[in-house]
């Protein structure tokens, strides 16, 4: 019986804390690569879009994996991306109606979280596998590991480009902005150093 | 018979979950849309007064303009009166919308009192391509139409886009977006033109 609680607590665990670091969509697994690179030129939009990640996966999670067993498997994309839509909308309208300058800032962003392969991707290997506790865990932990990631990105670019840290200067008053942060450009060469950094140390510790 | 059983097998589950899901998706539009309209609202009434410094408020014409689009349909158009601090009217905006690259494109437009020079644009809505089609929101579009004849307006490939005239220089890579708007204003505002001067709102001295 024990050792039944420790195995379910040790599940728990490893569906919560996988996505933040072992299994990260963005800095290890290189999925859902749109949002990173073009929400990122500031720290609050790139948090909204985190928590609008979050909450569509859970959702999404949530009722997957309670309609797992009735699911036939040539139908199943379809009711995962019928879902995923439905969440996606109502956490489009909730931008729209609560915050709309930032609804704005994130523009065609909210809707395409659609298309964004996390939420398909943790359905089909997670949701559709495993119970509603194990599910929501896995969502809570992947879609914290994508906000963090989409916040790291986020506050290097606007420290940069801005001298601001979520909008709150921390930079001293003789800083030039480097414009190019906030720019494409930016994205890629901050995700592509700190993918490198991410590789030599997890090297590292491999050897 | 066996083939009905079948596809009722099949499919119960994908029919009642769209129902449920659309049902979802209806109660939160319903719960959510006044308070997204009067969002819409405060907006337009922000872009009118960054395009009409001068006005202190607008208020909306009662009577009625309507433009006929493509297709024949009829679209009733909101048109304000911006009015200055000592009552004056300094120009007029009215909302125009059409088909973008990617979704509906919805616009501000504003002119000034005699309806001869467009005072700019501004977008309210637009889901357009972000890096492409979105630009149509970028000053270097956006700048060509202030002071433009309000007249039909062109779009072209090359040209100076700091020469103010009914020529407009299209956005590099983003061409179906910077016709869609011209489409869209040259639509609405030629026809809400004629119908102010029909109902008298504008011309002889007003």
């Amino acid at each position: 019986m024990a050792n039944d609680n420790k195995q379910t607590t040790g599940l728990y665990r490893r569906a919560l804390l996988a996505g933040l670091w072992r299994e990260n969509p963005t800095f290890r697994l290189l999925i859902g690569m749109c949002p990173p690179l073009a929400v990122t030129t500031a720290v609050k939009p790139a948090l909204t879009m985190g928590l609008s990640v979050i909450f569509v996966l859970v959702c999404s999670n949530l009722v997957t994996s309670l309609m797992r067993n009735l699911l036939k498997p040539h139908l199943r994309i379809i009711m995962f991306t019928l879902n995923i839509a439905t969440f996606v909308t109502i956490c489009d309208l909730y931008l729209r109606a609560y915050l709309p300058d930032m609804s704005e800032i994130l523009g065609a962003y909210v809707p395409l979280i659609i298309v964004n392969c996390i939420i398909i991707f943790r359905a089909e290997a997670c949701a559709s596998k495993c119970g509603p506790v194990v599910s929501v865990l896995d969502a809570i932990g992947t879609g914290s590991g994508f906000t963090i990631a989409l916040c790291i990105l986020a506050g290097i670019r606007e420290i940069l480009a801005t001298g601001c840290f979520f909008g709150v200067r921390v930079m001293p008053g003789g800083f030039v902005p480097w414009l190019a942060m906030q720019m494409p450009v930016g994205a890629f060469v901050t995700l592509g150093l700190i993918l490198g950094l991410i590789s030599a140390v997890t090297r590292k510790k491999e050897a | 018979m066996s083939k009905i059983k079948y596809f009722i097998e099949q499919s119960w589950l994908l029919v009642t979950a769209s129902f449920c899901f659309g049902l979802l998706i209806a109660v939160t539009d319903a719960a959510l849309s006044p308070r997204i309209r009067e969002n819409k609202e405060t907006k337009l009434n922000r872009l009118t007064a960054d395009l009409l410094p001068e006005a202190k408020r607008v208020v909306e014409v009662e009577e009625e303009i309507e433009v006929k689009l493509a297709g024949g349909k009829k679209e009733r158009v909101k048109v304000y009166k911006a009015v200055s601090e000592a009552g004056e009217c300094v120009g007029w905006s009215f909302n125009a919308g059409g088909q973008g690259f990617a979704d509906k494109i919805e616009l501000v437009v504003a002119v000034d009192k005699n309806f001869e020079k467009i005072a700019g644009f501004n977008v309210l809505v637009s889901n357009e391509t972000p890096g492409f089609g979105d630009r149509i929101k970028s000053s270097y579009y956006r700048s060509q139409f202030v002071g433009a004849p309000a007249e039909k307006l062109q779009l072209v490939k090359t040209g100076d886009p700091k020469k103010i005239d009914s020529e407009i220089v299209s956005i590099t890579g983003a061409t179906v977006s910077s016709e869609a708007v011209i489409g869209i204003i040259n639509t609405f505002l030629i026809r809400i033109k004629e119908q102010m001067q029909q109902k008298e709102l504008i011309g002889n001295g007003k």
